[in-house]
């Protein structure tokens, strides 16, 4: 009866044209800001672990596609972005093994082998990050790694002094402006507040991350750090040095934000990012690492799945009228 | 299509197309010389049926497949059967579809069948289930579902469409006088109807309650509507029908009032036609018309890999083939261009959330969708309120992995009732 094929499928017959790899490569614009600025700040090395990093991100996921016998799946730039934030938490001046070696651990342990794309408990990025820092702790020490660098401010990591000195000892030593402005000393993404505050900004006014997330884990840091701080603040610092340094910001815009490894009802969002800042903020003050962002989000990761449970009832459940 | 904004922080937002100001009277297609009709009961081969090829029907006649059958159609032409076979929808539904040969040498209209049309829902039902606008006579006449609330849906209920609100505002009268004339011969208590608020109405609809609609995607839904207006919520796997409240259009409304004065049945369904440019073509077709007669009058060309949907962008149905028929419920027909049809993907949720936030009925679709990819439907059911979805497929019109999350749920629910009638 008919001359030609139609196309059949199922309602809906529009969409609104999102799609991932829109979303990546959105993200990745995102973190353009900070990334420019660090290249410009520490060098052609940055730009060489940045490659590397985004470069090998991807091969990784390519090679398990072919092993895995799969579609290959790196179009959709997920992988990319892992490596590319990968490589914002690295110091300039990492080995190029440590960066392979990381985004392998990101990408294959992280990612590929709970099943690509949105199967991943964790943060893959940070997965990488934390075998990274629990194996080679000493790449991790940026006052070490940026030894023959000459910078115009004072090149002491502000987290590792504040750490070590105290807070009274570091005050006047890292002023806010110079932090919002990066300069500071850290890792390749993360010096340059202003720019993961315009980035992230601009992902919220998108609507590819979550802002619940990120406003609470702000807030979580600010609260937590002032209650720190009003207690004794000869040892704990004030909450602008630890909203503007180390990990803090692209936690708070990039990290925690993950799709896959946080929540998405709107009380278990407030409650991740607080919970997860929070944990910083603790790691920071009574633990024993300079900076606990990676730790403190993974946690947070762990328990995303059971805080997601606190979700509204669905229309007609628990209404006995039947 | 209507794509994302550049900025989304605030929900997405789409909303319903209102009627254009100035409606002009819609065309009249001629009645062609092969009408199709469709019969909502499949072909038992075990039975002999009472209608076979060859038969002669005359205009208004109903037509039964077998002799305890409780199905009919009516043929809208005076004619004879060319063929009789086996229709399935995309659920792999079978139903039966006649092809009715017009016999153009026999003057239509004056020869059509009078009705004894009694004032009682029985009498309706026996004759005017297949009025333009499906009246759902059915189940107002049926003895098991008692019925209190009868509301009439004026404002459309899919994106694009506005063949409802058309009717409304040009056959006010009659359905003033339908809902008169409802209530009389169900003795339904209570009446309400349902206006889109930007609809210009003038004029009172007496000892009936109007319940001003938004114009926001999908507040027209008979789900929506329950719970906004008549506050009761669906419990999950239930129809409206269950809580005795029935949907009737607004054309099903004015139909009825038409029949019931002349006696004698309608077919002229007005539907709406939009073609690949988005322009409009309001039409007025007999059921049983092929759309492919209809494109025709318009010069519309439908090519390969293009789609015919039928319904509505978001709720509609796409066809396998460009002679479908009008059918007394088609409101709204939209061919797509194959270079816009949306892509759909394999990829597995990604979990962004997107769905959450746009679900009017709060459903956890992002966790629903990995149960029923896995085939689990009674845990999704019981666990990820599968039976609340109200079936507005906002979720997958948002979803960034390009699942196609409504027909998951759809075919969640279609399993589910299969395993529940196996049990």
């Amino acid at each position: 009866m008919n001359k030609y094929k139609l196309t059949v499928s199922h309602a809906p017959f529009w969409h609104d044209g999102d799609s991932l790899f829109k979303m990546n490569l959105n993200i990745m614009i995102a973190a353009l800001p900070a990334v420019i600025f660090g290249v410009i700040q520490f060098g052609a090395p940055a730009v060489g672990v940045l490659a590397l990093s985004l470069s090998s991100a991807m091969v990784w996921e390519l090679i398990l596609n072919v092993i895995s016998r799969n579609k290959i799946t790196i179009g959709d730039l997920d992988s990319a972005v892992i490596g590319l934030l990968f490589g914002m938490m690295l110091p300039a001046t990492s080995p190029w093994w440590l960066v392979i070696t990381g985004t392998f651990v990101s990408v294959v342990i992280g990612k590929m082998i709970f099943g690509g794309i949105g199967a991943n408990p964790f943060n893959p990025a940070l997965i990488g990050m934390a075998f990274l820092i629990l194996s080679w702790k000493i790449f991790f020490d940026f006052d070490a790694a940026y030894l023959n660098y000459e910078f115009g401010f004072t090149a002491l990591a502000p987290l590792a002094a504040l750490k070590a000195k105290g807070a009274l000892a570091v005050a006047g030593l890292f002023p806010v402006k110079d932090l919002i402005m990066g300069r500071q000393v850290g890792a390749i993404g993360c010096t340059f507040g202003l720019g993961l505050i315009i980035g992230g900004i601009y992902l919220i006014l998108r609507g590819y991350i979550r802002w619940e997330i990120t406003i609470s884990f702000i807030l979580g840091i600010i609260i937590t750090s002032f209650c720190f701080n009003i207690a004794k603040p000869d040892v704990y610092a004030g909450p602008m040095l630890h909203l503007f340094s180390g990990y803090t910001l692209l936690g708070a815009f990039f990290l925690a934000t993950e799709n896959s490894s946080s929540p998405v009802n709107t009380i278990p969002m407030f409650i991740y990012g607080f919970f997860a800042a929070a944990m910083i903020i603790l790691m920071r003050n009574i633990g024993a690492y300079p900076d606990g962002t990676i730790l403190a989000i993974l946690l947070a990761n762990l328990v995303n799945p059971l805080m997601d449970k606190i979700r509204p009832k669905a229309w007609g459940k628990g209404v006995n009228n039947a | 299509m209507i794509r994302r904004s550049f900025f989304t922080l605030t929900k997405l937002r789409l909303d319903y197309d209102l009627v254009e100001p100035d409606t002009k009277e819609p065309e009249s297609i001629p009645i062609p010389s092969n009408l199709i009709l469709l019969l909502n009961e499949p072909i038992d081969s075990t039975k002999i049926a009472i209608i076979k090829t060859g038969d002669t029907v005359k205009k208004g006649e109903k037509l039964r497949l077998y002799n305890e059958s409780y199905e009919y159609t009516i043929s809208p032409v005076s004619g004879t059967i060319s063929e009789i076979d086996t229709y399935s929808d995309d659920f792999g539904n079978n139903s039966t579809y006649f092809i009715i040969k017009n016999d153009l040498n026999q003057a239509g209209g004056a020869d059509t069948l009078k009705y004894d049309l009694k004032d009682g829902i029985a009498s309706a039902d026996e004759f005017l289930r297949t009025l333009p606008g499906a009246p759902p006579l059915k189940t107002l006449a049926s003895d098991d579902i008692k019925i209190k609330t009868i509301v009439i849906n004026c404002g459309d209920t899919d994106l694009l469409s506005t063949t409802s609100q058309y009717v409304t505002l040009n056959f006010l009268d009659e359905i003033k006088q339908g809902a008169k004339l409802l209530k009389k011969i169900t003795n339904v208590p209570k009446l309400c109807i349902t206006i889109p608020e930007n609809l210009n109405i003038q004029g009172e609809f007496d000892s009936i309650q109007v319940f001003k609609t938004s114009m926001k995607y999908p507040s027209n839904l008979p789900a929506m509507v329950l719970k906004k207006h008549l506050n009761l919520v669906l419990p999950p796997g239930h129809t409206p029908e269950d809580l005795g409240v029935c949907f009737i259009s607004a054309e099903a409304v004015a139909s009825l009032a038409k029949a019931y004065k002349t006696k004698s049945p309608c077919f002229e369904k007005i539907l709406t036609i939009i073609d690949k440019q988005g322009t409009r073509y309001r039409v007025k077709a007999t059921i049983g018309t092929s759309l492919q007669k209809i494109f025709k009058t318009f010069s519309i060309h439908v090519n390969e890999q293009d789609r015919i949907i039928i319904g509505g962008p978001m709720k509609g149905f796409a066809t396998y083939t460009p002679v479908h028929p009008v059918q007394p419920d088609m409101d709204t027909v939209i061919i797509q261009d194959r270079d816009v049809i949306p892509e759909l993907s394999d990829t597995p949720c990604v979990n962004c959330g997107k769905c959450i936030r746009i679900c009017p009925a709060n459903i956890p679709v992002n966790v629903l969708v990995r149960y029923l990819e896995a085939d689990q439907y009674e845990e999704a059911a019981d666990r990820y309120d599968l039976e609340s979805c109200i079936e507005c497929g906002l979720c997958a019109y948002v979803c960034t992995a390009k699942i196609p999350l409504f027909q998951y749920i759809r075919l969640g629910k279609h399993e589910l009732l299969k395993l529940k009638a196996d049990v």
